[in-house]
């Protein structure tokens, strides 16, 4: 009798959890807002050679500095204006989103390889791995990582793929320390020692049982560290030593508008939003990811 | 100007005011002048920054002065000079001039400086304004004589220009690095402060010899303060809580004419702007050796458009690398590179470079200009990334044979004579990355002979060959924008150096 009562009773729970989570994750306004604004912006930098309306560098220096639609002297040929060399600075703003999206994944990847590959080691041997792994997070820790990327890049020059590099290989921390404490949890749990127990291989039991009961984890740090690594990459094109002109990154368009802050506002104004929008929407992801997938971060 | 821009522009102006009220400038009797590029040395013969030059106008003294206004030349620490020979330049010396330290100047002083810069061990940063001399001789205690290692008619322009005299004694005492820290000269203003990449402080020199043909001062105090941010410096002028700044790009230049309590003046200088390009066997491009490649470059940037819309009123497209007004300066015969995008391609598909190339360009100033040039160059395949940084490190990067490509000026010291801009580059000097023989030969030619007709000639060919063999795109001369106090009287000199000694407020 235990057994027919069993079954009805684990059937519920198992259609109730896929009910409840896509419930969950249709009343998380974040998140849809987020995933939303998300999807929209990952549209827009794959095509934008569709929907842009003019080259990104085509520099036109009789057509500078045309404000946007909304002043009086803009017009509808350059929704946003162009910039000072007479570029269509919607076609840039489009174009540049594609910049901020490749380094936020790529720098994800890169540093979400290496720290989730740390982590999971120190979390799953313990012991002398654990030692290591632990050592190699505070010195990283220890250094300053702006400082770092800016010598760096000032010494081997910057473009789009060394700020790439140097972020992906500076930004593993938070997924090492993250990993390891949840692999920790994870590793003196009952299915792990099942699995240990049947004669899995170690790596079948890191990938198979606790690499997918770790996910939800990775995937919260993940959006926190794109959205991080999108900033952090505005931040060195403004300082002149990341992504290099002409290239439309949206912290060089805000570099170079800086110089018309006072008169010509919006060639700050415009890329400054976008970036903030970006930024913001990758967070309401990660925020949203975390809010549903686990119970106790819910607030 | 839109309503809304007019708007934010008086909203930010206001706040600045209100936070920080415009300091005594004027009461004060003080200008605060501030400049982006920073010095590594103020002493006039260890750097060839512009404000360098400044700097060393306000606190030193030359044998000769040349007068801004009428081009003439006047005594300064000389009262009298004639050429004994071809080679030789008698001086007499001006009695009762003191330095800031209170030491007499004589002849002694000629001298040591003179014969200290030319010593090998000195490492004066542009050999080319002193190589000329050989060494000075003291005939008294107010007349010396000096000797060149060959005819250089153009001797007076530099004793007009770079050459200043240095106090002997204290010279050589603490050498070029102790000048730097506490600075000694004779002119209208003595250094009391220089904090290294800060600020140079000035006060008017009392003692200012009566005679000299620069005005007494009446300015009380100068204060430079490096400030390397542009947009800082157009606050700071908003603010009120600088004087004066120049270099302005065109744009903000027209913006801050609104602004009410500011004056813009412009005018053109004689600082060349030129793409130099490294075309020697060991060029970091290979691309450049291939003339046609070089020739691509040329004729693949619109200098009119850039002259008209970015450069600003004055400025006029040069054909060869020099200013010119300057004495030797010719395009007669230099070929002309019209703007030519479809003949760029063409010429880039012949030397075997349909997809174009990458290419890094090296730059320090202006840098809107350098990212059109990136532009007009991008339109033809050729895929430069931009590198900018100080001015001390791109002529280290250039002198290393690390830059390719680099978007130089030159200000030729404000000394109008063309020995002291083109062999400066196409000479074998260390900033030369073309090194033409040929070309070298005719410089020479043009800087030590006697006869003007034969100097000119000599030029004419060597920057000819240049133009022909493309080792440099000259683009053009820089007009340069003044934005100062509304109050402030001064002249726009072309020779890009304000007179703080003639200066005064309205």
């Amino acid at each position: 009798m235990t057994d027919v009562a069993a079954i009805p009773v684990l059937d519920l729970t198992a259609a109730s959890s896929g009910a409840l989570l896509r419930r969950r994750i249709l009343a998380h306004r974040g998140l849809l807002i987020g995933t939303g604004l998300l999807t929209f912006i990952v549209m827009v930098a794959l095509f934008a050679p569709l929907i842009a309306p003019h080259d990104p560098y085509a520099q036109d220096l009789s057509r500078r500095m045309i404000p946007p639609v909304w002043y009086e002297k803009g017009n509808w040929a350059h929704l946003f204006g162009t910039d000072n060399l007479g570029r269509d600075y919607l076609s840039r703003v489009l174009y540049g989103s594609q910049i901020s999206l490749l380094i936020g994944a790529a720098v994800m990847v890169i540093s979400g390889l290496i720290g989730t590959a740390l982590g999971l080691a120190a979390g799953f041997f313990g012991g002398r791995v654990d030692m290591i792994v632990t050592f190699i997070i505070t010195v990283r820790l220890a250094l300053p990582l702006i400082l770092v990327a800016l010598a760096v890049v000032a010494t081997v020059g910057g473009s789009l793929w060394v700020v790439i590099l140097v972020l992906g290989l500076l930004k593993w921390d938070r997924f090492a320390v993250v990993m390891r404490a949840a692999t920790q949890q994870v590793r003196v749990l009952d299915y792990v020692a099942a699995a240990e127990a049947a004669g899995a291989s170690t790596l079948r039991v890191i990938v198979g049982e606790v690499l997918p009961n770790v996910l939800p984890q990775l995937v919260v740090v993940a959006t926190v560290e794109a959205a991080s690594a999108i900033l952090l990459e505005a931040t060195l094109s403004f300082l002149g030593l990341g992504v290099q002109p002409p290239l439309p990154s949206w912290g060089l368009m805000i570099a170079e508008a800086k110089t018309y802050m006072f008169f010509s506002f919006w060639l700050i104004a415009i890329p400054g939003t976008v970036l903030a929008i970006l930024v913001f929407a990758v967070n309401m992801v990660g925020d949203g990811i975390r809010d549903v997938s686990a119970p106790g971060g819910r607030g | 100007m839109s309503r809304f821009s007019t708007g934010v522009l008086t909203a930010v102006v206001a706040a600045m005011m209100a936070v920080a009220p415009a300091l005594a400038d004027k009461k004060g009797n003080a200008i605060r002048f501030a400049y982006d590029q920073v010095v590594e040395n103020v002493d006039p013969f260890m750097n060839n920054v512009r404000i360098g030059v400044i700097i060393g106008q306000q606190v030193w003294d030359t044998l000769i002065y040349r007068d801004p206004k009428t081009a003439e030349y006047k005594g300064q620490l000389a009262t009298a000079w004639k050429w004994i020979d071809d080679k030789t330049l008698e001086l007499d010396l001006r009695k009762g001039v003191k330095f800031h330290n209170g030491a007499e100047f004589t002849a002694d002083d000629v001298v040591y400086t003179l014969n200290f810069v030319v010593s090998p061990e000195s490492k004066v940063v542009t050999r080319q304004n002193v190589a000329w001399i050989d060494r000075a001789e003291k005939i008294d205690a107010y007349k010396v004589r000096i000797i060149c290692k060959e005819p250089f008619p153009a001797a007076i322009e530099y004793l007009a220009g770079p050459v200043v005299i240095h106090p002997h004694e204290y010279y050589a005492k603490v050498g070029p690095h102790g000048m730097n820290e506490k600075p000694v000269g004779s002119g209208p203003y003595r250094i009391t402060e220089h904090s290294v990449g800060k600020y140079v402080r000035m006060e008017r020199n009392p003692d200012y010899f009566k005679d000299s043909p620069k005005p007494q001062p009446k300015i009380e105090k100068v204060e430079i303060r490096f400030i390397p941010d542009r947009q800082t410096q157009v606050a700071e002028m908003m603010a009120g809580g600088a004087d004066m700044i120049m270099n302005v790009a065109l744009d903000q230049a027209t913006q801050m004419k609104a602004v009410p309590t500011l004056q813009v003046v412009s005018g053109e200088t004689m600082r060349i702007v030129f793409l130099h390009l490294d075309s020697r066997e060991a060029t970091t491009a290979p691309q450049l050796r291939d003339l046609k490649v070089r020739q691509a470059i040329m004729h693949a940037i619109d200098r009119e458009s850039m002259v008209k819309q970015i450069v600003g009123q004055g400025a006029r497209v040069l054909h060869t690398v020099c200013f010119p007004p300057q004495f030797g300066c010719s395009d007669e015969g230099a070929p002309r590179y019209a703007y030519d995008p479809a003949k760029a391609k063409q010429l880039l598909a012949e030397a075997g470079f349909k997809d174009g190339f990458d290419i890094d360009l090296y730059a320090y100033r202006e840098r809107n200009q350098t990212e059109a040039m990136i532009g007009y160059l991008r339109a033809v395949g050729i895929r430069a990334n931009l590198r900018f940084m100080q001015y001390a490190a791109m002529r280290e990067a250039n002198r290393a044979g690390k830059a390719a490509m680099l978007h130089q000026t030159w200000g030729s010291f404000s000394v109008n004579d063309v020995s002291a801009s083109t062999p400066v580059y196409y000479k074998f000097g260390p900033d030369d990355i073309s090194r033409d023989p040929e070309v070298r030969d005719f410089l020479q030619r043009g800087d030590s002979q006697v006869d003007p007709a034969v100097r000119k000639e000599a030029y004419r060919k060597a920057l000819a060959l240049i133009a022909e063999r493309a080792y440099s795109l000259p683009l053009y001369s820089l007009t340069t924008y003044y934005v100062a106090n509304k109050d402030l009287v001064f002249i726009a000199y072309p020779d890009e150096i304000p007179r703080f000694w003639e200066m005064s407020y309205k």
